[in-house]
């Protein structure tokens, strides 16, 4: 028997902007939302799951993740309790539900536990810098190997059991036992997600905000490449230095806009910012600039003379890496695909 | 032109609907000498337009008609249509300084006999208002066949001045060189009874109305399914065809804070429940949906009503309709989430009536000057004393009736109507001088 809890949606609002209370139940949201259909309709039903607080419900189901935020329900909502965000501060909530260690609920609910793990991150850095003596090729050299280590560590550590967990409560919990077979056939949708998000394109708002993301994504995971295993600041290919510039300025261009976006709250989808969006946005924006200005001395020959600015992008970098991508909004990309990929298994 | 003479009168009414024509004919009846101000051609107001009133299923016309002669004959009241308020100021006590605009008819009221030869004889056509744009009519026009004054008027913005009603009219009764008049009047007290807007579709553009010819207000329903009617029959405006499955989309303007008016309409319901029944009179085939959040059926009779609607299987289905699509026949499709099962659901209709809902009318309150009519947060006439004493508003002396102080249905503008008149006599007693 399901146990109503109405101190939930308290709960639920240190995760975002809304008023589910104000719902009077009409269903528009769900009627004008482009995405919800017979089997997946949304977001009326997780409305009523949140003002009744039942939990369990919500973690047993993906609809949070299916909903790609065009918006739309929440401009048309008679009541203003902004569904969109709702659905939005449901995915921050799975997220912290998914995380084993708990950190992730922790850095989305208090901004000064966020601030002081980003500055204690910067002040090891520096710690460990200064007992290298500030030794430029010995940092990059760190550098360099970090991000490996950080990828695999974050990956194996955090990330893959915490989509274990995803799974136990969203496939296994809700449907039991599924073959094998299911998961092997249904394994293209997550990879189609994965790299084209194309699920935004069937949202109500234009169609340049998939594409933006979607070339900043790319932007995002060439860089990574090119930085780790093609070594693009050590690298003398010409080509590699110039893909580098290229991806790098990407990242910022786009990163830019969407924080344009942010600050004008021109589209449904920017008009509530909550810190982790902002922290998302600024830190993988500052990451392409700094990675940019980075190659940049190099190739003008003053880094030399310049530590200071690779000491900021290492710092910006292991900040993204260790709090950014296992425990903020990073995971929205692992979650997404996942969740596309979870609903293929469940229907089948 | 200003007339230097000035008017006297016991009580000035703003408005010609049902409510201002009770609160006129019961201060008439009274003794009171009454103005009665009609910003339209008729009065009657909206009430005159309507088929049958819910929920007696009595016709409206027959109901208003009566009223409205009595009004027009009763030797204490003065009317004037076309004619607006723009200055109220108080003087001093149960004295208020008036000043009227009267917008030229180009045709004497008095002469004209409502032959309808003019109508014949103009040659320009434009669009019914009174038949809420299903129909044209003439720049030389009878309003509509139960105006009162049934008299002739000429549309002026769309005349192409050639004449022709002049030539045609056996009693000389047009003029076209009637000026706009000015009057200062002198007033005791003040009935406000300025009614209620409809809310505008065009606002919801995902209901595609004014696009999409097959939606409707419930107006324009109405108006087709009034004696009056412009069809003879029920028909879609997009291809003459008779439908047989219509769908209402209520709350339409209403309860919706998105298009800024919160409140319920408190009508919507029941006249849309009143709209099915008669449309299963008027189409026995066809079938009806009522889109619906709650069914508000508070009054007295009114959920009889709504169970006799169910019994005569009107369909109702919970949920708020989220767009509406049309198809290339000029069905529609209407994308809906039925609450009561809790799946998303795409419904095709023939038809569909926007059940909207009702708007402050704004109009009046610029009008006083040195007092200030005060208005409540929903841009409606605020009552000061709403449970004592439920006409008086901000400005003692100046009464208000019917949906100038709130959405309400006939029988409570009728009975508010009579409240602002009772009271308005309790006001008009205590003058001493």
């Amino acid at each position: 028997m399901a146990r109503i809890n109405p101190d939930f949606t308290t709960e639920l609002k240190k995760y975002g902007v809304f008023d589910a209370n104000a719902c009077y139940n009409c269903g528009n949201c769900t009627a004008v939302c482009t995405l919800s259909d017979q089997e997946n309709s949304f977001p009326r039903t997780m409305v009523r799951y949140s003002v009744l607080g039942l939990e369990e419900d919500i973690q047993m189901s993906l609809d949070p993740w299916l909903c790609y935020y065009c918006g739309e329900c929440s401009s048309t909502c008679p009541r203003e309790a902004e569904p969109g965000e709702l659905m939005m501060s449901l995915r921050r909530w799975l997220t912290s539900k998914y995380d084993w260690t708990g950190l992730s609920g922790l850095l989305y609910k208090s901004l000064t536990a966020s601030l002081t793990a980003f500055i204690l991150l910067a002040v090891v850095i520096l710690g460990f810098s200064a007992l290298n003596d500030f030794n430029l090729e010995q940092l990059m050299h760190f550098g360099h190997y970090f991000e490996m280590i950080a990828i695999a560590g974050v990956m194996l550590i955090i990330l893959l059991p915490n989509i274990f967990r995803m799974w136990r409560l969203s496939v296994y919990k809700a449907e039991g036992n599924i073959p094998i077979k299911v998961y092997a056939k249904a394994l293209g949708e997550l990879l189609v997600h994965m790299f084209t998000q194309k699920r935004t394109l069937g949202c109500d708002d234009s169609q340049l905000r998939w594409f933006e993301h979607l070339v900043l994504v790319f932007g995002y995971l060439t860089l990574l490449f090119t930085t780790v295993f093609l070594d693009w600041f050590s690298t003398g290919s010409q080509v590699i230095i110039l893909l580098g510039y290229a991806e790098s300025a990407v990242i910022f261009v786009i990163t830019l806009l969407f924080m344009a976006d942010r600050i004008t709250r021109n589209k449904e989808v920017s008009k509530h910012s909550h810190p982790s969006d902002w922290l998302f946005v600024v830190w993988l924006f500052m990451m392409g600039l700094s990675a940019f200005v980075v190659r940049l001395f190099i190739d003008l020959q003053i880094l030399d003379s310049n530590l200071w600015i690779y000491l900021i992008h290492l710092i910006i970098l292991i900040q993204w890496a260790l709090i950014i991508v296992p425990f903020g909004k990073w995971t929205h990309f692992l979650y997404r695909s996942f969740a596309m990929y979870f609903r293929k298994v469940k229907e089948a | 032109m200003e007339k230097r003479e000035r008017l006297v009168y016991d009580v000035l009414v703003v408005g010609g609907g049902i409510a201002g024509c009770e609160s006129a004919l019961n201060l008439a009846k009274l003794g009171y000498k009454v103005l009665l101000i009609e910003k339209e051609l008729s009065i009657g107001g909206k009430m005159i337009l309507l088929s049958k009133v819910f929920p007696t299923l009595d016709c409206a016309a027959c109901i208003t008609t009566p009223k409205v002669s009595e009004i027009a004959r009763h030797p204490n009241i003065t009317i004037y249509t076309s004619t607006r308020s723009s200055s109220i100021i108080r003087k001093d006590d149960h004295n208020f300084e008036v000043r009227l605009v009267r917008k030229p008819r180009y045709v004497h009221i008095d002469d004209c006999t409502g032959c309808q030869l003019c109508e014949e004889a103009c040659p320009v056509s434009i669009t019914d208002e009174y038949q809420y744009g299903m129909v044209g009519r003439k720049a030389a026009y009878v309003p509509f066949s139960i105006a009162s004054p049934r008299a002739a008027a000429i549309d002026i913005e769309n005349c192409t001045l050639c004449g022709a009603c002049e030539r045609v009219c056996p009693t000389n009764c047009i003029d076209f060189t009637m000026e706009e008049e000015h009057l200062l009047l002198s007033v005791k007290s003040v009935v406000v009874a300025t009614g209620f807007e409809l809310f505008d579709p065009v606002k919801i553009p995902r209901y595609g109305f004014g696009k999409f010819k097959n939606v409707l207000t419930s107006m324009q329903m109405e108006r087709q399914l009034a004696p009056t009617r412009p069809f003879n029959t029920i028909l879609r405006p997009g291809d003459g065809k008779m439908p047989d499955n219509i769908a209402y989309v209520l709350c339409t303007g209403s309860r919706d804070k998105s298009v800024g008016n919160p409140i319920c309409s408190q009508i919507c319901c029941m006249y849309s429940i009143k709209q099915a029944q008669l449309l299963m009179g008027a189409l026995p085939m066809a079938d009806i949906t009522i889109y619906y959040l709650h069914i508000r059926a508070f009054g007295k009779g009114f959920n009889e009503f709504y169970a006799q609607a169910q019994d005569m299987d009107v369909q109702f289905i919970k949920g708020k309709v989220g767009n509406i699509t049309e198809k290339e026949n000029g069905n529609l499709l209407l994308r809906v989430e039925n609450i009561e099962k809790g799946t998303i659901m795409e419904a095709e209709h023939d038809m569909v009536v926007l059940s909207v809902g009702i708007l402050p009318n704004m109009d009046l309150s610029e009008s006083f000057k040195n007092e200030a009519l005060t208005l409540d947060p929903f841009n409606f006439v605020d009552q000061a004393d709403m449970m004592a004493s439920p006409a008086k508003t901000s400005i003692d002396g100046v009464f208000v009736a019917g949906t100038a102080s709130g959405p309400m249905d006939i029988p409570d503008s009728i009975l508010s109507g009579g409240a602002a008149s009772a009271e308005a006599t309790s006001y008009l007693r205590r003058d001493t001088k």
